[in-house]
């Protein structure tokens, strides 16, 4: 096996770009080295801008070229030239996206390898299972899509614009009605609101929420200070009502528990009781405590109406990674980036100017059998 | 006020299109380019921890992630840490006269966090043994690793059995792979391959996680019990502790503190190095330093007169020569498109360097020898065109400027200039050692709004001597033309003429 | 931008032999424990504390309005020390800005209204933006950018800064000159 000491030998990045948070490591390990955010500092105008407002391919070029270069040299600390790398990506990332980021990587940084790994598959092996329903809850969309047999089954998958982003509208909007000013905070002002104050509440409590006398007291308010100087007025139900969007249901019937249902609708008969029995929760929007026990009350709750009912599902279970869930799928492309996967399976930069694209799944010439 | 602070109001164009201010652009002597950071191939040169200076090798980098081993940031507000001094116990508690007893905590001066608050105790030596903190899913994880790289091992092994098994009979004795081996093997009568069988015996799959229909409720005190902000972890300190996260202050740990490096550029298209800083940390000093800033003559505006619309404007620039040789500088009009010509025309001046895309050569250059072995030749990138839209005119003048070598010790010389350069008075308003102030005429383009930012551009093309191409037989410097694209920003359009 | 003259009134300046130009207008205590290596320019309403402990700076620095320099001091079980300071060739020090600091280096550039907290080490080549609180002990690399209060690490500097430096100090004191009375 020299090939393959030689490879662990080397340090072999792994890369999970988000559209708030980048988790990038190396191969192997247990934890991802940083966390930060998808930001880069523009030269020209001395702000922070978010890689996800590129405003078109040059831009986003040139954004992850700053981008990765920060990666690289501030806490990689070496060269990428000639180095492999193994990127985590979701199946449903913009092609624009991954092939722009594929050409940072070879072109300006002279990768020799590049593996991309879809984040619901390799976040499964975490578990060292192979099926598994996977709801990945990031920052603009939740993703459901089932594994099966190692598998994913592309078909079922399920997305819904649900995740942080419109989680920080909603408080915004909450907390205007309190206070002033609400409109002028920044994005990680409100992100930090919501991380410090909200949680999912009960079933049982949301029902109170709407209602015009509710029969509950609200969970205390907070007082959560700007600045040093002001101070804004978190009440009780904002911190209870702000993650409530994701369980209600939007005007096509549709939220994030019929999500996880009509993607178990849409596989194999056989399978529908093994997925309902293995679910897999990852991205950060998950970490909010009370999320869990909120999610399996409604699926059981939506098992009650007539169009799931066909389902004779009895049980939820969910599976606990051996991690915490924000970095579930990059764990998962560590533990891929650690295997000999890499050699065999990567595309070398000879191929990828020979051939000038990106594998992608949705090409057919791409879609020969792979059993992962 | 020069390039330490305020706007850049003079950018050049860098050869690969971007426009940066002469401190930040460097000058490949090889090639004759200029180069910038964003077309020049960075490499780590060495690390070292930003707080204690101290160099570390980059294996023993890699051996503690990136970070020094004694230096600590504040998990709360990510300063520095410091060691202090806390009680003095005496070290034999029996004896009293015994010799105290220094015991260190770890304290942050800007957030008055201290090792204490989460009852790390204190430690008796002050460079560390402050505890780390493991992984607790670490065992569970390993055993998930090898899983995988068992599994796909074997797979791969299946793959090249049937690669084997395809090519049936046709077995190649002299080839190297294993299987000559095992087939020598046999014919000798030993055992196929004694790795072989053990690899066969099925590593311990570790077992797949059950899903489990309970969850964790939610914590029934949040409903109740009021919230302290200040006891509660913000979403920076979450993330420093990346495998707990911990969500209260209580869980919080010192960090140690990730290590800086320093870093050579290499030019991309002759692989030799435009920048290699010295190894000390502390040093500023540079083994290769082809900084623009030393090679090419610097501009600067002195004044404008206020830019109105269609009206020539009086400009006044400075140009400083910072070589030891003397250069002739001549402004031409600029050329925005078609700058692949140029860069044609830049390189078809050298007919004196055939061998400039060469790696470099053992003997010329034995620092770069280091990262040489595995080092392949870089990709060069399609220069991109400059997209800065240039709104006015400058008058440009038919005769030229030159600029005397730079003297250092006229530096300390208050006597007056004697120089006998026969200047074009109506171009050179004034000149002193190196330096020559130049007056040239802009005319801000018609139709313009008011307020409109004028930027102005020409092509500079100034001599420039190689003093390192000389060969043998060639003892002159080498002295050719090069051209450099220089950009403008004036001011904002005060009128309309 | 090249330098604009920088006029001062001749009568508030006084210069040394050795080339400092200092203001009448400052407070210098205990001026045996200064020591200005020569070109050095102490603006208007400067503070240099040397009663405090000595004081050392290199040729050609700019002290601005209203800056401080102070001393840091340490504590200890049985009361305080104050330690000397020492500042490079080459640096500027922005108006009103507190520099409490153990070592500056060379070619240090210290924006307006900064806090350099005490026994901070600023090593060459580096660069503080206005309005930056520096922790105390906190040491600032070679070739890095500090902002923000706290200040951290926003940014790297170009690799000719030493020589920009030079330039800007140089042409600062070559245009710090009297004002011509007609």
């Amino acid at each position: 096996m020299p090939i393959y000491e030689a490879l662990s030998d080397k340090l072999t990045v792994v890369l999970d770009v988000g559209s708030a948070y980048t988790k990038f490591g190396f191969s192997g390990e247990y934890a991802p080295r940083c966390i930060i955010r998808s930001e880069v500092r523009c030269k020209k105008t001395n702000t922070i801008r978010r890689i996800i407002d590129y405003e078109n391919q040059k831009d986003l070029y040139d954004l992850l070229v700053d981008f990765v270069h920060v990666l690289y040299f501030k806490y990689a600390l070496f060269s990428p030239k000639d180095k492999p790398i193994v990127v985590v990506e979701s199946l449903l990332c913009p092609t624009l996206f991954r092939e722009t980021l594929a050409k940072v990587l070879f072109e300006h940084y002279e990768i020799s390898m590049l593996l991309m790994l879809p984040s619901h598959l390799v976040g499964l092996s975490t578990l060292g299972a192979e099926t598994a329903l996977v709801l990945d809850v990031g920052y603009f969309e939740a993703v459901a899509i089932p594994v099966c047999h190692g598998l994913p089954v592309i078909h079922a998958w399920q997305a819904l614009p649900l995740g942080s982003q419109i989680i920080h509208n909603n408080l915004r909007a909450l907390l205007n009605s309190d206070n002033t000013g609400i409109n002028n905070l920044p994005e990680s002002v409100i992100e930090d609101i919501k991380v410090r104050c909200c949680f999912v509440t009960k079933q049982k409590r949301a029902a109170q929420l709407s209602v015009a006398k509710p029969e509950i007291t609200f969970a205390p308010e907070v007082k959560y200070p700007i600045g040093g100087s002001e101070i804004i007025t978190v009440s009780g139900k904002v911190r209870e009502k702000v993650y409530e969007i994701l369980y209600d249901e939007d005007n096509d019937h549709l939220c994030l528990s019929t999500m996880l249902l009509d993607a178990i609708t849409k596989v194999d008969i056989h399978l529908r009781n093994k997925l309902a029995e293995n679910i897999l929760l990852i991205g950060g929007t998950v970490m909010v405590p009370g999320f869990k026990a909120r999610l399996k009350e409604e699926l059981h709750k939506q098992l009650k109406h007539d169009r799931y009912k066909k389902l004779k599902i009895s049980s939820f279970k969910f599976h606990t990674p051996p991690c915490k869930e924000n970095y579930t799928a990059w764990l998962g492309g560590a533990i891929y980036g650690a295997t000999e996967l890499l050699s065999m399976k990567a595309l070398t930069r000879e191929k990828y100017f020979k051939e000038n694209r990106l594998p992608d799944w949705p090409n057919m010439r791409d879609n020969f059998r792979t059993n992962n | 006020m020069a390039h330490v602070v305020g706007p850049e109001v003079v950018k050049y164009a860098c050869t690969c299109g971007l426009l940066k201010s002469i401190s930040s652009l460097y000058f490949c002597r090889y090639c004759c380019q200029l180069r910038c950071g964003f077309c020049v191939c960075h490499e780590v040169d060495s690390h070292f921890c930003g707080k204690c200076c101290e160099n570390l090798p980059s294996s023993e980098a890699r051996l503690k992630k990136n970070r020094c081993g004694n230096c600590y940031i504040c998990p709360s507000c990510q300063q520095e840490l410091s060691t202090r001094i806390g009680s003095k116990g005496p070290s034999n508690p029996e004896d009293p006269k015994s010799t105290p007893k220094k015991m260190y905590y770890l304290s942050c001066l800007y957030c008055r966090w201290s090792s204490r608050d989460v009852g790390i105790p204190d430690q008796s030596a002050a460079t560390g043994g402050w505890p780390d903190r493991e992984n607790v899913n670490a065992n569970r994880l390993q055993e998930i690793i090898e899983m995988y790289k068992a599994m796909v091992l074997a797979e791969k092994q299946q793959k090249e059995k049937d690669k084997k098994k395809q090519r049936g009979k046709y077995l190649s004795y002299t080839d190297r792979t294993g299987v000559t081996a095992a087939a020598l093997r046999k014919r000798i009568g030993l055992p196929v391959d004694i790795q072989h069988s053990l690899l066969k015996a099925k590593p311990k799959e570790p077992e797949p996680a059950i899903a489990k229909e309970d969850v964790e409720d939610l914590p029934e005190e949040l409903l109740t019990k009021p919230v302290n902000l200040t006891e509660v972890t913000t979403i920076e300190q979450r993330l420093l502790q990346i495998d707990l996260q911990p969500t209260t202050v209580e869980k919080l740990f010192p960090v140690h503190k990730q290590l800086s490096i320093k870093r050579s550029l290499r030019c991309r298209s002759c692989e030799h190095n435009v920048s290699k800083p010295e190894y000390n940390p502390n040093s500023v000093k540079f083994k290769i330093q082809l900084f623009a800033y030393y090679h090419v003559p610097e501009i600067r505006i002195v004044t404008v007169e206020p830019l109105r619309a269609g009206r020539p404007s009086e400009l006044i620039i400075k140009f400083t020569n910072p070589t030891q040789h003397q250069t002739t500088i001549t402004i031409l009009s600029l050329v925005l498109s078609g700058d692949e010509n140029e860069v044609k025309e830049e390189t078809g001046d050298q007919p004196s360097l055939p061998q400039e895309k060469q790696p470099p050569s053992l003997s010329s250059q034995p620092s770069s020898l280091l990262s040489l072995s595995s080092r392949q030749p870089s990709i060069t990138i399609k220069p991109r065109p400059v997209s800065q839209e240039v709104n006015a005119d400058v008058a440009i003048p038919s005769s030229k400027v030159i600029l005397p070598p730079r003297d250092d010790a006229a530096e300390y010389d208050d006597s007056g200039d004697t120089h006998n350069i026969q200047d074009d008075p109506k171009l050179v308003v004034w000149r002193k050692s190196n330096k020559a102030f130049v007056k040239l005429l802009v005319t801000p383009k018609q139709g313009l709004a008011l307020n409109t930012e004028i930027v102005a551009g020409f092509t500079m093309q100034h001599i420039y001597t190689n003093t390192i191409a000389t060969t043998v037989e060639n003892r002159e410097p080498d002295k050719h033309d090069h051209n450099i694209r220089v950009f403008l920003t004036l001011g904002n359009l005060v009128g309309f003429d | 931008m090249e330098l604009r003259e920088i006029n001062y009134n001749k009568n508030e300046y006084v210069e040394t032999a050795s080339g400092n130009k200092v203001c009448r207008q400052t407070v210098l205590c205990g001026s045996q424990n200064i020591i200005l290596q020569g070109k050095v320019i102490v603006q208007a309403e400067a503070i240099i504390r040397g009663d405090l402990a000595n004081v050392r700076t290199g040729r050609y620095c700019i002290i601005s309005k209203e800056a401080v320099i102070r001393p840091p001091y340490k504590k200890f079980s049985k009361g305080v020390a104050f330690f000397p300071l020492t500042m490079g060739d080459h640096v500027f020090v922005g108006e009103r800005s507190v520099v409490s600091a153990a070592v500056v280096g060379s070619y240090v550039y210290i924006g307006k209204n900064c806090v350099i907290g005490r026994r901070c080490i600023l090593k060459d080549c580096c660069l503080i933006e206005d309005n930056t609180v520096l922790a105390p002990e906190t040491v600032v690399p070679p070739f890095t950018r500090y902002g923000g209060s706290p200040g951290t690490n926003i940014g790297d500097l170009p690799e000719c800064q030493a020589d920009l430096m030079v330039d800007f100090t140089r042409g600062y004191y070559q245009h710090f000159q009297p004002t011509k009375i007609i």
